[in-house]
């Protein structure tokens, strides 16, 4: 008995001591990448662009010295003929251990994604660190190298600024959507519809966005700025989508949550801004003759919340004629979005995912001639209802008088 | 009977210690032979015995009308009251002419009537009994040519008064706490439960220091089988002395290889009270203001006693807060240590960030910063207990300054270890029972190396380990962790939760099987019915 309690005893503490610590990696040996660029060399290779966090100079290190001395990220390089090869070869310029459980943002750049996504994304999903989560962007006019190299002044990670301006103008202002690479290979594996991604790109000059001045001014020489809708045909990017039309790209996939239309009146243009508070898009498809025909319903309610025109909105009658106006405008912008996705002959908005709901059988028989033959010829009618729920605090508008 | 019964227990043990080694230091010294008949004799061997200890006080008077008679009374200084001593002892005894012809038996009673205002008068024929009364304060008479001596019960003496107890502080209830002398905290006792049924049996254990032990039971509400368990393992007890309940807790515990608790000690009569109510038994020991209270449950560690005074609503927020607490004093530091050297990826993005840029400069891995740091706290605290309070409070200020700050800014430890170890400290404090607190300090070490090496998989099996052992675990035969487990669904309302106290019916039924109904069942309390307020508004 006692023999086998010391056996016991000394082959616990042996596994303890032999095992132990396995997998242990200290916080001072890793580094962090926060986000991870993606573009295309000369020579074909992919040039991997990685943003590691320096956390002697985050906010949060002002406990010891000067703090926020240095910059905060720095940027590293690296060639592969895979993403894993890149990654690997950085360990070559890095101190310390590539740790990519905090990746929030992959960033590609337009060739690669021009190119195809679909080599890009199995790493990323396949690697136990990576986050499916992580934020997807297109890298527009830039390269993704360049946009991961500028300094950005109020969230000093230009990771977290990308991130936060996506999920902020998403919720606000409605012409970005954040999509991360779970969204991004479950619409590449559906075949009734297509990838959207936002665009960023850098404003300014990228040379002085690299050095700490460019922070410490009140108006940096360069900026990150989100700027359009990528649409992917399959894994493809073939166009970019810019202003109330790639709003209109949002609205059909019920993305909005929040935004403003403005509307003319009575002649005068951009008169009346109204805000989107609440929002809702049903898409329903239906069979005819055969065809498949798409029937989107958009439902919002609002609240005026500037007139620059005389009306009284007190006036019940004033408010269902704005209400008309604004669902004219509105029908505007989806229409156009329609147009050019149809141009495209691409599906970004989901139809042929209504169609297979609707009619699986058809949708066999149809799927593989979709994007190119169905589509751009598809009968899609638009319907919306705008309400208007509160006008603020004034009714009759001011009138200057000179 | 129950004197009777105590007596016979010391008989006993007296006839085991002389088969046994000698280890009372007081067998053979003792002489075997009765009382002699001459005073002088006697007092000698007093004398001799005591080793002419001067507290020893030997008063030598005659008796009857010639003070032809030699007697002498003896007694402790310190522990009798000496205005007794004279005024009902020896003044009666002196004013009174003692009549020569009366038998030996007739003087006892001629003595006892003229003691009656003292009481507690005893015939006592040997040494052995002798000592004993002079040592717990009794006064002791020899008279010449007799050979017994007469004791008279004169305690007195100084005891600490009744203080407002320094553990188990509670901002409601009573404000009385324990003292050292038994019979003070069995009164405080008895003047909660006056019922008959509350029933103390004493006894004596310690061979050397002779304490004074009691147990104390409801009888008809506590089980037979655990008051029978109770005095079963205190009749085993054969130690020299006992200096604290701590010795009998010890002695008789059902399993000594555990950090938990298995039985319960409380400084507050009320806290006996109730769990006298419950069906437990408590052990008074002379000396100290802990009283011991059997069995125990893991779950009584966690109740206050000012649940009970308090509303349920607010009992019930703070017991599942005492369970965080002590689950935080448990496993905060292990969390740490597991979280930023094996899971970064657990930690918000901004936190690992902020906790990386706070190790850049520290020195040691994350483990050694966390032993050192806990280490360096539990020296401080026990620097602060065991100091008299003047000092205490500069080691505080001292310890403050090194923990808080100087260690921080000189880099040798990040601020978030900071604040894990000040968090853990102070969980540890807000744990209701010192003794549980205890327990959870050494067990967080065992997971911080466990941390250390397995990461939030080695805190999992420590903690699955942990609750093996707590099932595992009986007090007085009763299942530690009910009535969790095994679980009694009816006793429930008494756990985490604290149902209001009108749906208390029931006493705990691991505890106490017979008599279980506490209270009826339809005490809700309600506003009056309609009709009479409709009267009283018409007013």
């Amino acid at each position: 008995m006692r023999r086998a309690i010391t056996v016991i005893v000394s082959l616990a503490i042996c596994a303890g001591l032999l095992s132990g610590c396995w997998s242990q990696k200290e916080l001072t040996d890793l580094a962090f990448i926060v986000a991870i660029g993606l573009d295309k060399t000369e020579d074909g290779k992919y040039l991997v662009t990685f943003q590691v966090v320096n956390p002697g100079n985050v906010a949060g290190a002002t406990q010891r010295g000067g703090g926020a001395a240095g910059v905060p990220v720095s940027i590293y390089t690296s060639t592969g003929d895979t993403l894993v090869e890149a990654s690997r070869k950085a360990s070559e310029k890095l101190s310390r251990l590539p740790y990519y459980a905090h990746t929030n943002l992959i960033v590609v750049g337009e060739e690669v994604a021009r190119e195809g996504l679909s080599g890009v994304l199995d790493a990323m999903e396949r690697g136990n660190q990576l986050r499916p989560t992580a934020h997807l962007v297109i890298a527009r006019t830039y390269l993704a190298k360049d946009v991961l190299t500028v300094l950005t002044p109020i969230d000093k990670i230009s990771a977290n600024q990308i991130i936060k301006t996506i999920e902020f103008s998403s919720k606000n202002w409605g012409e970005t959507v954040h999509v991360d690479i779970w969204g991004a290979i479950h619409c590449l594996a559906t075949a009734g519809r297509n990838l959207v991604i936002t665009g960023v790109t850098v404003e300014g000059d990228l040379k002085r966005g690299k050095r700490q001045e460019n922070v410490q001014s009140s108006v940096p020489d360069a900026r990150i700025k989100l700027e359009g809708l990528a649409l992917f045909k399959n894994d493809r990017l073939v166009d970019w989508v810019d202003g109330p039309s790639s709003r209109g790209v949002l609205w059909l996939l019920d993305c909005i949550r929040q935004t403003n239309l403005t509307v003319s009146w009575k002649g005068k243009k951009e008169a009346i801004n109204y805000q989107v508070v609440r929002a809702k898009t049903d898409v329903k498809a239906k069979v005819k003759d055969g065809r498949p025909v798409i029937s989107v319903h958009i439902q919002a309610e609002g609240d005026v919340i500037e007139t620059r025109v005389p009306i009284d909105l007190s006036d019940a009658s004033m408010l269902f004629q704005l209400e008309k106006e604004i669902k004219k405008n509105l029908k505007q912008e989806v229409e156009e979005a329609i147009e050019t996705a149809q141009r495209d002959k691409t599906d970004v908005f989901g139809f042929g995912e209504a169609v297979h709901r609707t009619d699986p059988r058809l949708w066999k028989k149809i799927e593989s001639k979709w994007h190119d033959r169905y589509f751009p010829e598809l009968d899609v009618t638009v319907t919306a209802d705008m309400y208007i729920r509160r006008t603020g605090l004034r009714n009759k508008p001011y009138t200057p008088r000179g | 009977m129950l004197f009777q019964w105590g007596m016979s227990r010391q008989k006993k043990r007296m006839d085991v210690k002389q088969e046994g080694p000698d280890h009372s230091g007081e067998a053979s010294d003792v002489p075997q032979e009765p009382l002699s008949a001459e005073l002088a004799v006697n007092i000698d061997i007093i004398r001799q015995k005591t080793g002419e200890s001067n507290d020893v006080v030997i008063r030598r008077f005659a008796l009857g009308q010639e003070w032809q008679i030699k007697a002498a009374i003896i007694f402790v200084d310190g522990l009798v009251d000496e205005k007794n001593v004279y005024e009902f002892v020896l003044t009666p005894l002196l004013q009174a002419s003692f009549p020569l012809a009366l038998e030996e038996k007739e003087r006892f009673q001629w003595i006892e009537k003229k003691l009656a205002a003292v009481g507690g008068v005893k015939h006592i024929s040997d040494w052995r009994k002798l000592f004993f009364e002079l040592f717990s304060g009794a006064t002791v008479m020899l008279i010449d040519g007799v050979p017994f001596a007469i004791s008279a019960s004169t305690k007195g003496g100084e005891y600490r008064s009744i203080e407002e107890p320094q553990t188990q502080i509670a901002v409601r209830g009573p404000r009385e706490g324990f003292t050292e002398s038994l019979r003070t905290n069995t009164a405080m006792i008895r003047r909660r439960i006056r019922n008959p049924n509350l029933w103390l049996e004493t006894m004596q254990i310690g061979t050397v220091t002779q304490t004074d032990v009691a147990i104390m039971y409801i009888k008809g509400i506590a089980n037979n089988e655990i008051i029978e368990e109770v005095k079963a393992r205190l009749r085993r007890i054969d130690i020299d002395g006992v200096l604290e309940s701590g010795y009998i807790e010890q002695l008789i515990e059902d399993q000594t290889f555990t950090t938990f608790p298995t039985t319960y000690h409380t400084e507050r009569p009320d806290i006996v009270a109730a769990n006298l109510l419950e069906g437990r038994v408590a052990v008074f020991v002379e000396g100290t203001p802990f009283v011991l209270v059997a069995p125990a449950l893991f779950i009584q560690f966690f109740q206050a006693v000012e649940d009970y005074y308090a509303r349920f609503d607010i009992s019930t927020a703070l017991r599942f807060l005492r369970v965080l607490i002590f689950f935080i004093s448990l496993v905060a530091p292990a969390i740490y240590i597991a979280a930023t050297t094996f899971h970064q990826e657990m930690i918000p993005t901004q936190l690992v960030i902020a906790i990386a840029a706070q190790r850049e400069a520290v020195p040691f891995p994350g483990f050694v910063e966390a032993l050192v740091m806990e280490v360096t706290f539990e020296i401080l605290r026990e620097a602060g207990v065991r100091l008299p309070r003047a000092v205490g409070q500069a080691v505080s200020i001292v310890g403050a300054l090194v923990i808080g700050q100087a260690a921080v800014e000189a880099g040798f430890v990040s601020s978030a270890m900071v604040i894990v170890v000040s968090i853990t400290a102070i969980a540890s404090f807000a744990t209701p029972s010192f003794a549980i607190a205890i327990s959870a300090r050494l067990i967080r070490f065992g997971l911080m190396f466990l941390a250390a090496m397995f990461g939030f998989y080695g805190i999992m099996m420590g903690i699955l380990v942990m609750t093996i052992h707590l099932c595992s675990l009986r007090s007085f035969g009763v299942p530690y962790m009910s009535p969790l487990a095994p679980f009694i669904p009816t006793n429930m309302g008494d756990t985490l939760f604290r149902l209001p106290t009108w749906m208390f019916r029931e006493r705990p039924r691991l505890i106490n099987q017979k008599n279980i109904v506490r209270q009826s069942g339809d005490q809700k309390p309600e506003p009056p019915a309609p009709s009479r307020q409709e009267k009283g508004g018409g007013s």
